[in-house]
């Protein structure tokens, strides 16, 4: 099972749940239509920050929500602002995914390398 | 220079968004990412008085107002090249706040999902996804945590059976492009995820099947339905009313429930959620009115009728009864007769495929509920 980026070790967690069935979540992306860049982690981006194991793998994967109000009340911060939603269809096959975080709906999401990303996402 | 302790992420995109810290004396500060600026993270950085900290935690207070309001106008810039996890150097600045771009979050971003309070609603969170919770009380609950086999095994049976025809009733009010997205087949089923959980014997059940593309497989329009029917419970004239709306199986399924709740001595509670909502749903009928209803209700009569579509082979004819069975795709046999005015069986081979046209009776008599299947209308498949 390939992954989209290279992972760092034990990663994702053990309790991170395989994707199975069908579900939608939702992501913050700058283009629309969606491109790889909008999906490229923390890790792959900015790959010299300073980091510890935790974060190194939090880092990996892609921040996305299961709500999407979750995913709208992030682009309140100056951060983000400009970005749009997107909601991606996952099923069987797109990786695996784990609660993380304070925020309730929020997930980390670290996609299998053959899922086809763009083709299961939309600007909404 | 001020350094801070961050103490809590309070929220996370693809990196710290909002952080929580203190200072080496215990103040209170709170942090928000601003726009980057040459390689670094940049947050805006603020203190805040613990009491209207907690309020923002609570959801009361929006993160600009709290920012805003930071005692003296004192306000800060931390640079990071990495999470904020250590100490932060934190940078005075000159001028108000308010006036500045690029730093503040816009109005409106509260923590407004700080813990829940309903446990059923926790739970759907937790598991993203519809779940349904009931309780009940038999008789061998009086002596313990526990709940006769016979008993919860046929409960669960009920239940299912309700939850099914809910679902299929409120799904046939749907457009027809919205009824086609259902899976009709087990959208509506549930699954026990918590067998025996703590309290009086309650059972928490949560779809079998996560959300798909109609939202939650119209097990929430379901559900809805269901708050619809139990609504009346208390009341036996309105129970009728409701049950000669909705009609056919889902009101068979419920005088089933009441008639085992009836026979076995017990109320019923239930509460359900998924993810979006402010609040579980609740309802529930009390082993008097389940008494009640399940006496007044076992008399009713009603009769409903719909068009269906079966396809599958010719199985087995008696043409002079105008009998005939057919073998669907899913193994089952369906038998029926002809609808007046319907077609006659002379032309079809057994062993052929055909598609078949049906008015389907169900009749509800005595509690009881009885099927029948009308040809109107036959082709080749």
């Amino acid at each position: 099972m390939a992954y989209r980026e290279p992972l760092p070790p034990d990663c994702p967690p053990d309790d991170a749940e395989e994707i199975t069935t069908r579900r939608i979540v939702y992501r913050l992306v700058e283009s629309n239509p969606p491109t790889n860049d909008d999906f490229r982690s923390l890790l792959a981006k900015e790959p010299d920050r300073k980091r510890n194991n935790d974060t190194e793998c939090q880092e990996s994967g892609l921040s996305v929500f299961s709500r999407s109000n979750d995913a709208l009340s992030c682009t309140k911060f100056a951060k983000l602002q400009g970005t749009m939603l997107c909601e991606v269809t996952l099923n069987r096959g797109s990786g695996r995914i784990l609660r993380t975080g304070n925020r309730r709906g929020h997930h980390t999401w670290w996609p299998l390398a053959d899922f086809d990303i763009l083709a299961n996402s939309r600007v909404v | 220079m001020k350094t801070v302790e961050p103490t809590d992420i309070l929220d996370y995109y693809d990196g710290v968004l909002l952080f929580e810290a203190r200072d080496p004396l215990g103040g209170h500060y709170i942090g928000a990412a601003a726009e980057p600026k040459d390689g670094y993270d940049r947050f805006v950085v603020t203190g805040v008085r613990p009491e209207r900290l907690r309020e923002f935690r609570a959801g009361a207070v929006d993160l600009r107002t709290l920012m805003l309001e930071s005692p003296w106008g004192e306000w800060y810039i931390a640079l990071t090249n990495g999470d904020p996890g250590e100490s932060l150097v934190l940078e005075p600045q000159e001028g108000n706040l308010a006036d500045t771009t690029g730093l503040l979050p816009l109005e409106g971003y509260t923590l407004d999902d700080g813990p829940i309070d309903d446990p059923v609603l926790q739970q759907a969170h937790d598991r993203n996804n519809v779940v349904l919770e009931f309780s009940v009380e038999p008789s061998e609950a009086a002596r313990g945590h526990r709940v006769g086999m016979a008993a919860l095994g046929r409960l669960l049976l009920q239940m299912q059976s309700v939850v099914k025809y809910a679902c299929l009733s409120a799904v046939r009010d749907l457009s027809f492009r919205d009824r086609n997205a259902f899976d009709a087949r087990d959208g509506y089923l549930m699954d026990v995820v918590v067998p025996a959980a703590p309290g009086s014997y309650r059972v928490i059940l949560e779809a079998a099947k996560p959300p798909d593309k109609f939202g939650y497989g119209g097990l929430d329009l379901g559900l809805q339905r269901l708050d619809e029917v139990f609504a009346c419970a208390g009341d036996p004239g309105l129970a009728l009313e409701s049950l000669q709306k909705h009609k056919g199986q889902l009101a068979s399924s419920y005088i089933k429930l009441m008639q085992f709740l009836s026979d076995n001595d017990t109320g019923l509670s239930y509460s359900w959620a998924y993810p979006g909502l402010e609040s579980a749903s609740c309802g529930g009928v009390s082993v008097a009115d389940a008494r009640r209803l399940a006496s007044t209700l076992s008399g009713v009569t009603s009769r409903v009728t719909e068009f269906v579509m079966l396809e599958g082979e010719f199985e087995r004819v008696n043409r002079r009864r105008g009998d005939w069975g057919l073998l669907t795709d899913n193994g089952g046999v369906k038998t029926g007769s002809i609808a007046v005015d319907g077609p006659d069986l002379d032309g079809l081979e057994v062993g052929k495929r055909y598609r078949f046209q049906c008015e389907k009776v169900t009749e509800l008599v005595a509690g009881r509920e009885r099927q029948t299947l009308y040809l109107v209308r036959v082709e080749s498949a």
